[in-house]
């Protein structure tokens, strides 16, 4: 089982490192996904996201400013002009295609995409990677992709990203605390 | 008809002249004054002109015109409560004395029809003006074979116990 | 004897004429009412348009509005589950990097 313990350095380098000076860059931190047609009829679950800029905006209306969690999520997004995911589970091993998956995985190779994280665990059969499009010392993207045997979840958040309000939103929608500088 | 229904108002006023008679009579009979008379039967063919659509035949068009005209009448007569008449001096005019064998008769009888509750004159009229049977006569007013033949009954003895009064009373001077 | 009781209801009831000129008063009854239902339709022809109008342009905004409001509502839910997965994946990451950071347990061998 191969770690790569890179998860905790990268998160501290880039609260560091990141500021908010305007970005420069135009990078498109937008990941093609596919279809993945017919797959939510054979999937026991389906999670299927598509929150382009406009409907980011609607929902940011719609968030209770009075409550604390929406109020926290409003400032999370703030600077996100898109967030796509797409989740499936199904009831037996490898009913997805994974080639598809992995075309995914094949993009974050791209300039930009640094990974964050890659995670491979034989025991749990669980791949996770966290990838970041970082431009001019600014995160224009970050992307997810989990895969177990029987489900697989594909994140890709558009948009400048700060992780100062991502890590805020700890505790709250079911995000656990990173306690990363606790861990210095 | 058809001419009338189709929007011919020359075709409508030739069936105002055809049965003009026919419904001023009923109302006057019912009324007992010329003016509310014509009042009543003009009233009557307006609501003609507005229902010719559902009327299908003649004989439809004279049985919705005297059912028409004498419920009208009945109706306004119970809005104003005239249970008593009041003098015939209009009606005495109206009495045709070409055809009247006895023209005081004649004026005393439409005096004492007058008299009569306006669910009885209803039938008195439609029965010797409009020469309709009881059958009729029912279907008309909506009324029972019955009540219909009830009313007859008691009006003619009514009607003729009050005319050979005055006929008595008269052959003793 | 005196004429049977009955005919002579027939004859004091003979059917009478209205005076002359009664079809006529009823044909200019009928126009006038006629002229009286135009006016009074176009009236409330315009008035019932416009009413008409605006209810379904009220109406249209209400229902645009209820619309707005049903997609903003969904579009949030979809927020908050599409923050719920990312912290659920970071999490699952977040747990692996722990283990690795852990120090190993000690199995009591070693002298």
């Amino acid at each position: 089982m191969i770690m790569r313990a890179l998860f905790k350095h990268s998160i501290l380098t880039l609260c560091g490192v990141l500021s908010l000076c305007a970005s420069a860059f135009a990078a498109d931190g937008q990941l093609k996904i596919p279809e993945f047609a017919g797959l939510a009829d054979k999937a026991a679950e389906s999670v299927i996201i598509t929150l382009d800029p406009s409907l980011l905006r609607l929902a940011a209306r719609f968030l209770d400013p009075a409550d604390p969690q929406d109020a926290a999520a409003r400032e999370a997004i703030a600077g996100i002009k898109g967030i796509y995911v797409r989740s499936y589970k199904f009831d037996a091993d490898f009913a997805y295609p994974k080639a598809d998956v992995d075309l995914v995985r094949k993009q974050l190779g791209a300039p930009g995409w640094q990974r964050l994280v890659e995670v491979r665990s034989r025991k749990e059969q669980q791949n996770v990677d966290i990838y970041l499009l970082v431009e001019q010392e600014k995160a224009n993207g970050l992307a997810i992709i989990a895969s177990q045997p029987r489900e697989f979840t594909i994140v890709n958040i558009v948009g400048s990203i700060d992780m100062r309000k991502l890590h805020e939103l700890e505790g709250q929608f079911g995000i656990p605390k990173l306690e990363i500088e606790e861990k210095k | 008809m058809t001419h009338a229904r189709a929007g011919e108002s020359s075709a409508f006023a030739a069936l105002v002249r055809r049965y003009q008679r026919t419904v001023y009579s009923i109302a006057l009979r019912m009324l007992n004054d010329r003016h509310r008379a014509e009042d009543l039967a003009q009233e009557v063919f307006l609501q003609l002109y507005r229902a010719l659509d559902s009327i299908d035949s003649d004989t439809h068009l004279v049985f919705w015109l005297r059912k028409v005209a004498v419920n009208r009448a009945i109706d306004r007569m119970r809005q104003e409560s005239r249970h008593d008449s009041e003098p015939l001096t209009d009606a005495v005019t109206v009495v045709d004395e070409s055809i009247a064998d006895d023209p005081l008769l004649h004026r005393r009888m439409t005096e004492l029809i007058a008299e009569l509750s306006p669910a009885a004159r209803a039938v008195v009229v439609l029965r010797y003006q409009e020469d309709l049977d009881p059958v009729d006569i029912a279907s008309t007013l909506d009324m029972s074979i019955n009540t219909v033949k009830s009313h007859l009954k008691r009006s003619l003895m009514q009607l003729r116990a009050r005319v050979q009064g005055t006929a008595i009373v008269e052959d003793i001077r | 004897m005196s004429k049977d009781f009955e005919q002579q209801l027939r004859d004091a009831l003979q059917p009478v004429d209205p005076e002359e000129g009664f079809d006529q008063r009823v044909m200019a009854r009928i126009a006038q009412e006629r002229s009286r239902s135009r006016t009074k339709i176009t009236r409330w022809a315009s008035v019932a348009l416009a009413a008409s109008v605006l209810f379904v342009a009220v109406l249209g905004a209400h229902q645009w509005q209820l619309r707005r409001e049903q997609e903003g509502l969904e579009a949030r839910k979809q927020l908050i589950e599409a923050l719920r997965l990312t912290g659920e994946k970071l999490d699952v990451a977040y747990q692996a990097v722990n283990r690795e950071s852990s120090p190993p347990a000690d199995d009591g061998s070693g002298a």
